[in-house]
């Protein structure tokens, strides 16, 4: 520290060497992006509230006790129940998150403003009231310092009204109580805290390394056998995404039987699958979007069970997605597994401080039973105490997690896991203890063969295909059936070939009843031969059938024979029959049925198209056809028809009588009629038949008979008597 | 890398690589609590299974020993979800008892007050529990004993039965060992049985389970019903009594359909026990006709359902189970395990043959080709037609007289389903023919002079499958069968399984139409034994 005292805290800074400036925007990143100009904007930067509420977040339970003394104004080794050395240690470390500054080290403004508490009655006299309190009270106030809250008041007579009036509490707002500085130092003699200089011990038991180290391995190596598994499953029977992004429950239930497992772990290793980027949403022959392996996951298969195993790990320990709440609810929505509302921005920095906690054990060393784990989230709680208690409730869950993947075993780290969680690689540690891939099986005569352990991933893609797996785990059974067998011969794979493979494959003698089934199957493989042809000739006489294969001009009819009396070809029957014409052969077309149809001429035609005869086609017809001319002329007749004293109807019964009248009498009217488009025109028309809710009608804007809905006609009128219409009528 | 004989699977299944040199050793050790599933050649199949543990409970193991075989043994790491889930399971045999009480009778008890609760608000057991005593115990009807476990089972609470048994009436029997010996294994199998109180013995066929029964008898020394499949077998039971114990002529009653003898050993058939008349089932007072000390159910995976029923009112007294496999093609391993008890003793049969309990066999498959006629017409046949089509092929028979002349002279049983295929059989080899019509008196004089050797031939339907006593039988053709049953291939291949006087290879044939759904069934039926290690080897018939 320089020794002058700065003046403002953008001094304090711009004194500091670089590597202290360093590790201040290491701790606090926020205040890095985007880099600030100078000293005065990084100093401006560092004491906004938010970052300020970050950095605090930092703080494990000695820094904020010296830090709450530092705003209360006392002096941090008097009331901090910790020693001088370490108090000291605490101060440096505020410093250096620059949350104090200069000589004496003050804090800044905010952090003031943020953890003040009121000073509230002198200590002496809090002291004495404590005595006397009724143990109902000091219950409270016992609690509420425990659990370092607000206590909630509606303001109802109670213990708590009662300390409030004789001030051991203090009312924050109209809701909240909060016991004050005074009355803390009171409850603790003199003290702000309880003892906070050590990080609670940790239970611990005593374990042998390889043990936690053999049990960690094998769950590695059944969680990188899993994720395969389900993966694989799912190239082919990819489970359609949920419209939310998820994946629906019924399929989770299905992975987890797939995969042997409980919901909550088939659910850990999609997510983790997920966020290793080897399964994403994607499209395939449905219409709705599926979940699918990427390219990503093709690559990855190709690694050893290590790498694939570490690719697994890390993408687990920068998850922010919440797995363990897969199954249950939240609220009373259930939580599907890869839905978006998983993510938990704090979960990241929650597994990295519990599983550095975890770290913590020494070799040999793992969490005891049944208290291990409590005094793990006591020593997260004592580290992290700003953070909401809340969120330790994931501690356990995310231990079982660990202990899925492998990162620990038997409540322990594993040896490769203490490489992964403190950044080195972990993959040779991790591969001494998987077990070694074979490359052999042991065919029995019941039909089965057994993989004694990992099978070198080619053979066992290969062997999946010729028989079916039937028990997975560190070895593998498989069972040959003559649908498994068959699927070899699907892919192309011969009798000799099926023979050759489980031949070499087998370290022991390939036993009679195997050999008998693929000569079995590979007698019936192909029996029935299936094709596509579009026609077909057949005929009695084989060398009428040899005699039109060789005819010249027969190459072009693309026959082939498929039996001595049968010809097939690709092209379509309308095209065949002429050409074979042509050739001079008479041919006789088979209908569907076998039976013969007789000749005649052949009489085209055309399909015919239905026609739509609705009004609207006409109106459309027309105004194609018409002239525009006619239907201006219309228009202006309209216009010069408007009725200027006849009498205008608009209700149902008299525009009904009213057309009536018209259709009867011949004669023309005027109609307000509403168009498709919702605006009224009016028109000329001249009734001819009122039935059914229409009025078939002669109209003279499109210059021919149409309908119109009833219904549609808001108004009729007569027009007036205009020599022009009689002339129209003709 | 432990290299241990034993693959944990996650699956439950348990794999022993048998070549391995403590493969001896983890068999014995997993024995107690996993069912052997299949054991041919190289790697044996076990299996947990909740049964398995219970039995294991029983017997006295915790869960602690399960894990640490498992442990020990293992070549990889043992899934971490299996051994939780082994001692979940093996943790719930227990919280239930069931105890004698001085003035209730029978009472239930828990040691977890939530799983008696759980238990009793069942709808399942609430008619068979009476008035609760205090918050953990509650009074049992004592005729309900039986139906309560089972139901008890079924909730996954297994109830430890403690109220033991009744002594039943005092009856001297004892074992005659002239000329022969109770065997290590046999003397084994009764014993832990008789430690166990009640259960079952699976040993195979020609492995002397009669003999097991006798010795079984012999530890309770009392008044003994037997319930055997058929007459035929009721009275080759009386025989060998007879000849093996103490009990004389007089003292076996048989309880068939022709005798209606109460004695104290009576040996009835399952058919009449089981037979109804307007509803009621007449003979079913003749299991209070006494005070029974000891049953014994034969061939128990046979054991009708209404027999199921009549045992859950006999569980006061000691039951034991006699069989060769425990394979129920219905499934109801459940209720043997309820009612009759819990496995006591078994041993692959590859074991005992090895030691030259059971004489070693060899089984074949012959393949024929239907003849092309018959191929056609087993093409359009209907489908429930098929079966019987291609069981019948005329080719059958040319190949089983091939065969029984190349055995000229070896002592042949030629079995099958269907029976105008066995009167044309016996008309073709010229040999008597045992059928369901054949009468009582027949059946047995025909067996007697095939025992003696008079015949060497005869043709048999499916009433000579089981408990038929033919120990000179050395040949076996196997032309039909009843579909796809595999225990009733095991009990066929039984038949040839006592050991011959010159420890000659038995010869097991099955005739099989090639291409037909016969094939497909055959690959079932041999499934059990392949499962056992007995490896078919396939002929064509043309290479006969």
């Amino acid at each position: 520290m320089p020794t002058a005292t700065p003046r403002t805290l953008a001094e304090q800074l711009r004194d500091w060497p670089d590597e202290r400036l360093a590790t201040l925007l290491a701790e606090r990143p926020d205040l890095a992006t985007p880099a600030p100009h100078d000293s005065s904007q990084l100093a401006a930067r560092v004491v906004v509230k938010a970052s300020v509420l970050r950095a605090l977040d930092l703080l494990d339970s000695l820094e904020l006790a010296v830090l709450q003394a530092l705003v209360q104004g006392a002096d941090p080794a008097e009331v901090v129940s910790a020693s001088q050395p370490a108090v000291r240690r605490a101060e440096e470390r505020l410093a250096a998150l620059a949350l104090v500054w200069g000589t004496p080290a003050r804090p800044v403004l905010v952090v003031g403003d943020l953890l003040r508490m009121p000073e509230g009655l002198p200590v002496a006299e809090a002291a004495g009231l404590l005595e006397g309190l009724a143990p109902q009270g000091r219950a409270i106030l016992d609690h509420l310092e425990e659990q370092r809250a607000d206590g909630r008041w509606g303001g109802a007579a109670g213990p708590t009204a009662d300390l409030v009036a004789t001030g051991l509490l203090v009312r924050r707002d109209d809701h909240h109580v909060t016991i004050p500085w005074n009355v803390r130092l009171a409850l603790h003699g003199d003290r702000s805290t309880v003892e906070v200089e050590q990080a609670p011990e940790l239970a611990v038991a005593e374990r042998a390394q390889s043990l936690v180290d053999r049990a960690a391995a094998g769950a590695a190596f059944e969680f990188v056998r899993r994720t395969e598994l389900l993966l694989d499953r799912w190239s082919t029977h990819p489970p359609p995404a949920l419209k939310g992004g998820g994946l629906g429950v019924r399929e989770l239930r299905v992975a987890a039987q797939l995969l042997h497992v409980e919901i909550g772990v088939a659910a850990l290793v999609i997510e983790t699958a997920s966020a290793a980027g080897l399964l994403a949403q994607g499209m395939t022959d449905e219409p709705e979007a599926a979940w699918l392996p990427t390219e990503t996951y093709d690559v990855w298969q190709t690694g050893s069970t290590a790498h694939r195993w570490v690719a697994l790990a890390r993408a687990w320990l920068t998850n922010p997605r919440l797995a363990s709440a897969v199954g249950g609810r939240i609220g009373d929505k259930p939580v599907n597994a890869l839905s978006p509302d998983l993510e938990r921005s704090w979960l990241v920095a929650l597994r990295a401080d519990a599983l550095s906690a975890l770290d913590e054990l020494g070799e040999g060393q793992s969490l005891a039973a049944g208290t291990g784990i409590p005094s793990l989230v006591e020593r997260l709680r004592w580290r992290r105490p700003r953070r909401p208690a809340a969120r330790l409730k994931q501690v356990v869950p995310l231990l079982g997690e660990a202990a899925l993947l492998g990162v620990s075993g038997l409540d322990a780290v594993s040896g490769f896991g203490r490489d992964l969680v403190e950044g080195r690689d972990p993959v040779n540690a991790l591969a001494g203890l998987l077990p070694t891939p074979v490359d052999h099986v042991l065919l029995q005569a019941d039909l089965t063969a057994i993989a004694p352990g990992p099978l070198e991933q080619e053979l066992a893609r290969r062997l999946a295909l010729v028989a079916d797996v039937e028990s997975r785990g560190g070895a593998t059974v498989y069972r040959f059936a003559s649908t498994s067998v068959r699927r070899a011969f699907d892919a192309g794979w011969s009798a000799a070939e099926v023979h050759e493979f489980v031949a070499e494959t087998s370290r022991t003698p390939v036993p009679q009843s195997l050999s008998y089934l693929i000569d079995d199957v590979s007698r019936r493989f192909g029996t029935l031969r299936v094709g596509h042809a579009d026609s077909f000739l057949r005929s009695d006489d084989e060398t009428a059938l040899t005699e039109l294969l060789h005819a010249p001009g027969a190459d072009t009819l693309r026959l082939r024979r498929i039996a001595p009396t049968v010809l097939v070809s690709d092209l379509a029957l309308g095209v065949l029959l002429p050409r074979i014409r042509e050739l001079g052969l008479a041919p006789v077309v088979e209908a569907a049925d076998g039976t013969v149809r007789v000749a005649r001429p052949d009489v085209f035609r055309a399909r015919s198209l239905r026609r739509r005869t609705t009004a609207a086609t006409q109106v459309r017809t027309a105004a194609h056809t018409a002239a525009v001319v006619t239907a201006i002329r219309a228009g202006d007749r309209t216009s010069s028809a408007r009725p200027s004293r006849g009498r205008s109807v608009s209700t149902p019964a008299d525009v009904i009588a009213l057309l009536r009248e018209a259709a009867e009498a011949g004669g023309s009217l005027v109609i307000g009629y509403v168009g498709n488009d919702g605006t009224v025109v009016e028109r000329t028309v001249e009734p001819q038949r009122v039935e059914g809710g229409q009025v078939t009608a002669y109209d003279a804007r499109s210059d021919g008979t149409r309908s119109f809905a009833i219904h549609r006609i808001t108004a009729v009128s007569r027009p007036d008597a205009n020599p022009n219409q009689d002339s129209e009528k003709s | 890398m432990n290299e241990g004989p034993l693959i944990v699977q996650s699956d439950k299944t348990l794999l022993l690589e048998v070549d391995h040199e403590l493969a001896s050793d983890c068999r014995k050790a997993i024995a107690p609590f996993a069912e052997l599933e299949r054991s041919p050649e190289h790697i044996h199949t076990y299996r947990l299974t909740p049964l398995g543990l219970w039995n294991a409970r029983a017997a006295g193991h915790d869960a602690e020993q399960v894990v640490n075989v498992l442990l020990s043994f293992s070549r990889y790491a043992v899934p971490h979800a299996l051994l939780v889930d082994v001692a979940e399971t093996m943790a719930r045999y227990g919280r239930l008892r069931l105890d004698k009480h001085p003035v209730h009778g029978l009472v239930l008890s828990s040691t977890d007050r939530a799983v008696f609760e759980e238990v009793l608000r069942s709808k399942k057991v609430a008619g068979m529990i009476g008035d609760r005593l205090d918050p953990d115990n509650v009074a049992v009807h004592p005729s309900q004993r039986g139906n309560l476990k089972q139901a008890l089972l079924k909730l996954g609470w297994p109830a430890e039965d403690f109220a033991g048994y009744v002594d039943g009436e005092a009856h001297k029997i004892e074992l005659e060992q002239d000329g022969w010996t109770l065997r290590p294994d046999q003397q084994e199998a009764a014993d832990s049985f008789w430690h166990g109180g009640s259960g079952v013995v699976v040993l195979p066929c020609g492995a002397g389970k009669t003999i097991v029964g006798a010795a079984a008898m012999a530890r309770a020394g009392a008044t003994t019903l037997i319930l055997v499949t058929n007459t035929v077998s009721a009275r080759q039971w009386k025989a060998e009594l007879i000849k093996r114990t103490s009990l004389t002529e007089d003292e076996i009653g048989e309880y068939s359909g022709a005798r209606k003898e109460v004695r104290p050993v009576t040996i009835a058939t399952y058919q009449v026990l089981t037979m109804r008349r307007k509803g009621l089932y007449p003979h079913l007072e003749l299991l209070d006709a006494r005070d029974w000390g000891l049953i014994v159910y034969d061939e128990v995976h046979l054991l009708p359902a209404p027999i199921f029923r009549m045992t859950a009112n006999l569980q006061a007294r000691r039951r034991i189970g006699l069989t060769a496999t425990l394979v129920r093609e219905d499934g109801r391993e459940g209720d043997v395990f309820s009612l009759i008890g819990p496995k006591r003793y078994d041993a692959p049969w590859k074991d005992i043959e090895g030691q030259g309990w059971i004489a070693p066999a060899d089984c074949v498959e012959v393949r024929v080709t239907l003849p092309e006629g018959e191929r056609i017409a087993y093409a359009t046949a209907e489908p429930e037609e098929r079966y019987r089509l291609a069981s019948c092929t005329y080719a059958k028979t040319l190949v089983a007289e091939k065969l029984v002349a190349q055995h000229r002279g070896e002592p042949t049983l030629v079995i099958g389903q269907y029976l105008e295929q066995l009167d044309e059989l016996a008309e073709h080899l010229d040999a008597p023919v045992i059928k369901g019509e054949t009468t009582v008196k027949e059946r047995e004089r025909l067996y007697a002079v095939f025992r003696t050797g008079e015949i060497q031939l005869l043709v048999v339907s499916k009433v000579a499958n089981f408990s038929i006593d033919l120990p000179e039988a050395a040949v076996a053709i196997q032309v039909s069968g009843s579909f796809g049953s595999r225990q009733e291939e095991a009990q066929r291949l039984g038949r040839l399984l006592r050991p011959k006087a010159d420890g000659k290879t038995a010869r097991f044939y099955t005739v099989v139409s090639r291409d037909t759904v016969d094939a497909d069934f055959a690959q079932n039926r041999q499934r059990f034994l392949a499962e056992q290690g007995y490896a078919y080897r396939i002929v064509d018939a043309g290479d006969l």
